[in-house]
C-alpha cells in the first residue's frame, strides 16, 4: 500500500489533537489512517472544477436571532459537572506563573 | 395486563387505554420496568434505567389524571444516550462523560415531556455515535434481541434492540449516516430520519453538525408519525432548524393519492454487494406496491459510490472539532497532568476509545493546512453532486425505495480483515444523509428469523408522502411485530 500519510506527520497531528500514543499505537495508526486515506483517493476521478461545495443544508440563509440576554438558572447545576471549580469558576492548572517564569528566563 | 399484550401496540392503543383508564401510568411504567428487568442480562440495551425517577413521575401522573391527556401522556420513552435528559447521565456510550449528568433538557427531550411522556432511560450505543454495530460503546455491546449473537446494528443499536424487544415501546435516536435507520433494519423495527433541520438539535452532543438528526424508533410507522408530530418544528435555540411547523399527519396524502405516487428505483443500490436475499425481499415487496398499480421507474443516482469516502471525510472533520470541546475543564473526565497542555494529554487520550481517536486523527488530518482542498473541500463538492443526484432522481418520481443494508446483522466481534469493509456497511444510508433528505427504514421480510431492512426515501420536508407509503406498505406487508424470547441462537 501507498504511504500517504508519514509517521512525521501523524505525530503532528497527534499533538494537534491533543491524544497521546505510544509508538505501538502510532505504528497500528498508521497502517489504519493509510489504509482509510487510500480509499479517499477515489475522489481524485472525480473532474469537481466547477462544482460547488455544500456547507450545509436547507434553502437559503439560516435565521438570525435577536441576541437577547436570558435569565438562566442552571449555573449550581452546570458547576455540578466540572471536574474542579472554587468560588464560582472553572479551576485549571496554574498557566500564569509559569509564563511569567519562562518570559523571565528569555530576558535573562 | 403482561407486556405480550402489548405486542401489536401502537402508542395509540397505550393512548386509548390510558384514557379509558383500563391501566394506570404506573401499572405501565411497572410492566416496562419489569421487562427491562427479564431482558437486559442478555440484550444490555440500557445505560441507564431511570426507574426511580419514572415511578415517581408515573405516580404523580396517576394521582393527577386530567380530563384530556396529551398525546404522549403515561408513556416510558428510552433515549438514546447522546441526547440529554435534565437529571440523567448522558455517557454518549464513552468513559470521557462516564459521570456527566446532564443539566438541562435536549428540545426533542422537552417536547417528549411537554406531550407526558415518562422517560424510562438511556440507551447504549457505539462512543460518540461513532460507528455501526454499538461495539464502540465502552460499556460493553448492545445484542440483537432477535439473535443474541448478533449486533443490533449502530450507533443507535440500543435504542433499537429497547425497541424490538418491547422493553420500551418507542425510543429516540440519533442519525448521522444511518445510525437511526441501520439498526432499526438490524432489529426488524421502523427508523425515521427526518429532513436535515425539521428537528431540533439543541441537547443532542454533536458528532457532525452537518449531518446529525434526531429521529423516532418505533415498532409501527404510525408511532413514528406521533413522535415526529411531537419532536419536529423550528426552535429559536438552533439556527439550523427550519423555521417550519412541527409535522403534521394532515401532511399524509389519502390512500387514493397514494396509490398515484411513483417510486423510483435506483440501480446502483441494487449491485452485486447486496446480498442476494436481501435484494429479493426488497423486490418482492416492490412486486406489491407493483400489484397495487403503483408505478414503479428505474432511476440512477451515478455518485453513490463517491458518497461514502466524501460521508467520512466530512463526519470526521466535523467529529474532529465537535470534540475538542472535551479538554477535561468544564465537564466530564479530568486526567490531572504537571501543566495544562498535560492535562489535556492525559484526559483525551485516557478519555477516548480507539474509533474516536481514529476519526479525530482523520478529520484533523484533511482539516489541517496543506490537505483541505485535496479532502474536506472536495468532500464538500462531492456532497453537492450527491445532492443534486437525488434532485434529477425525484424529478421522475415521487419517492425512491432502496434496501437500507447490504447485509444481515453481523456476528458480535466478528473480525473485518479490512478496516474500511466495516465503513461500508452504511453504504445505503449514508447518501440520503449527506443530501439531508427524509429516510425511512421498515422491516420488509424475514430470512432464519433476520429481518430484512427497506429504505424509502423522499424529497426535502416531504415526511407526508414518505411515511404515507410507508404506512400502506405495511399494511400490504402485514409482518409479525417482533417479541424475541430472548434465548442464544436465532428465532424471533
Amino acid at each position: 500500500m501507498k504511504e500517504v500519510v508519514y509517521l512525521s506527520e501523524l505525530e503532528k497531528i497527534a499533538r494537534l489533537s491533543k491524544l497521546g500514543f505510544s509508538a505501538e499505537e502510532l505504528q497500528s495508526f498508521l497502517r489504519d489512517i493509510n489504509d482509510i486515506v487510500a480509499h479517499f483517493e477515489k475522489l481524485n476521478q472525480l473532474d469537481l472544477q466547477d462544482v460547488s461545495p455544500t456547507s450545509h443544508l436547507g434553502g437559503g440563509e439560516p435565521p438570525f436571532f435577536s441576541d437577547e440576554p436570558q435569565a438562566w438558572e442552571g449555573s449550581e447545576e452546570v458547576l455540578k459537572g466540572a471536574p474542579w471549580v472554587a468560588g464560582g469558576y472553572f479551576i485549571v492548572p496554574r498557566i500564569v506563573d509559569k509564563e511569567e517564569k519562562e518570559n523571565e528566563d528569555r530576558r535573562i | 395486563m403482561k407486556i405480550e399484550e402489548f405486542k401489536d401496540f401502537t402508542i395509540q392503543d397505550y393512548h386509548h387505554l390510558l384514557e379509558e383508564k383500563k391501566i394506570s401510568p404506573l401499572e405501565l411504567v411497572n410492566i416496562f420496568l419489569e421487562r427491562i428487568e427479564e431482558g437486559e442480562d442478555k440484550i444490555h440495551a440500557f445505560l441507564f434505567v431511570n426507574e426511580e425517577k419514572a415511578k415517581n413521575e408515573a405516580r404523580e401522573k396517576t394521582d393527577n389524571w386530567p380530563e384530556e391527556l396529551p398525546p404522549l401522556w403515561g408513556l416510558p420513552v428510552a433515549i438514546k444516550d447522546n441526547i440529554c435528559t435534565q437529571g440523567m447521565p448522558t455517557t454518549c456510550g464513552s468513559k470521557m462523560l462516564e459521570n456527566f449528568v446532564s443539566p438541562y433538557d435536549a428540545t426533542v427531550v422537552e417536547r417528549l415531556k411537554a406531550a407526558g411522556a415518562i422517560i424510562l432511560g438511556k440507551t447504549n450505543m457505539d462512543e460518540f455515535a461513532m460507528g455501526s454495530s454499538t461495539e464502540n460503546s465502552t460499556f460493553g455491546p448492545t445484542h440483537n434481541p432477535l439473535d443474541l449473537r448478533r449486533t443490533p446494528g449502530g450507533s443507535s443499536g440500543g435504542s433499537a434492540a429497547s425497541v424490538c424487544a418491547l422493553e420500551a415501546p418507542c425510543a429516540l435516536g440519533s442519525d448521522t449516516g444511518g445510525s437511526v435507520r441501520q439498526p432499526a433494519a438490524f432489529c426488524g423495527v421502523v427508523g425515521l430520519r427526518p429532513t436535515y433541520g425539521r428537528v431540533p438539535r439543541y441537547g443532542v452532543v454533536g458528532l457532525a453538525s452537518s449531518l446529525d438528526q434526531a429521529g423516532p424508533i418505533t415498532r409501527k410507522v404510525e408511532d413514528a408519525i406521533t413522535i415526529l408530530e411531537v419532536i419536529s418544528g423550528k426552535d429559536s435555540r438552533d439556527s439550523t432548524c427550519a423555521p417550519y411547523p412541527p409535522f403534521s399527519r394532515n401532511e399524509i396524502p389519502s390512500l387514493e393519492d397514494i396509490r398515484k405516487i411513483k417510486v423510483g428505483v435506483p440501480r446502483e443500490y441494487f449491485s452485486s454487494r447486496v446480498e442476494k436475499v436481501i435484494g429479493e425481499k426488497i423486490q418482492e415487496a416492490l412486486g406489491k406496491l407493483k400489484g397495487e398499480g403503483v408505478e414503479l421507474v428505474e432511476v440512477s443516482l451515478p455518485h453513490t459510490d463517491y458518497a461514502l469516502e466524501a460521508y467520512y471525510i466530512v463526519a470526521s472533520a466535523e467529529a474532529s472539532s465537535n470534540l475538542a470541546r472535551y479538554d477535561g475543564v468544564m465537564y466530564g473526565l479530568r486526567v490531572e497532568g504537571e501543566d495544562l497542555q498535560d492535562m489535556y494529554f492525559e484526559t483525551r487520550t485516557l478519555g477516548f476509545g480507539k474509533e474516536v481517536k481514529r476519526r479525530i486523527i482523520l478529520g484533523t488530518y484533511s482539516l489541517s493546512s496543506g490537505h483541505y482542498d485535496e479532502y474536506y473541500l472536495k468532500s464538500m463538492k462531492v456532497r453537492t453532486l450527491v445532492r443534486k443526484d437525488f434532485e434529477e432522481a425525484l424529478k421522475q418520481c415521487n419517492l425512491l425505495i432502496t434496501p437500507t443494508t447490504p447485509s444481515f446483522p453481523f456476528f458480535l466481534g466478528e473480525e473485518t480483515q479490512d478496516l474500511y469493509e466495516r465503513y461500508t456497511d452504511d453504504i445505503f444510508t449514508i447518501p440520503s444523509a449527506l443530501a439531508g433528505l427524509p429516510s425511512l427504514s421498515l422491516n420488509c421480510g424475514y430470512e432464519g428469523g433476520l429481518p430484512v431492512g427497506l429504505q424509502i426515501i423522499g424529497g426535502p420536508f416531504e415526511e407526508g408522502k414518505l411515511l404515507g407509503l410507508a404506512l400502506w406498505l405495511e399494511k400490504l406487508l402485514a409482518l409479525p411485530s417482533p417479541f424475541p424470547e430472548l434465548k442464544e441462537g436465532r428465532g424471533q
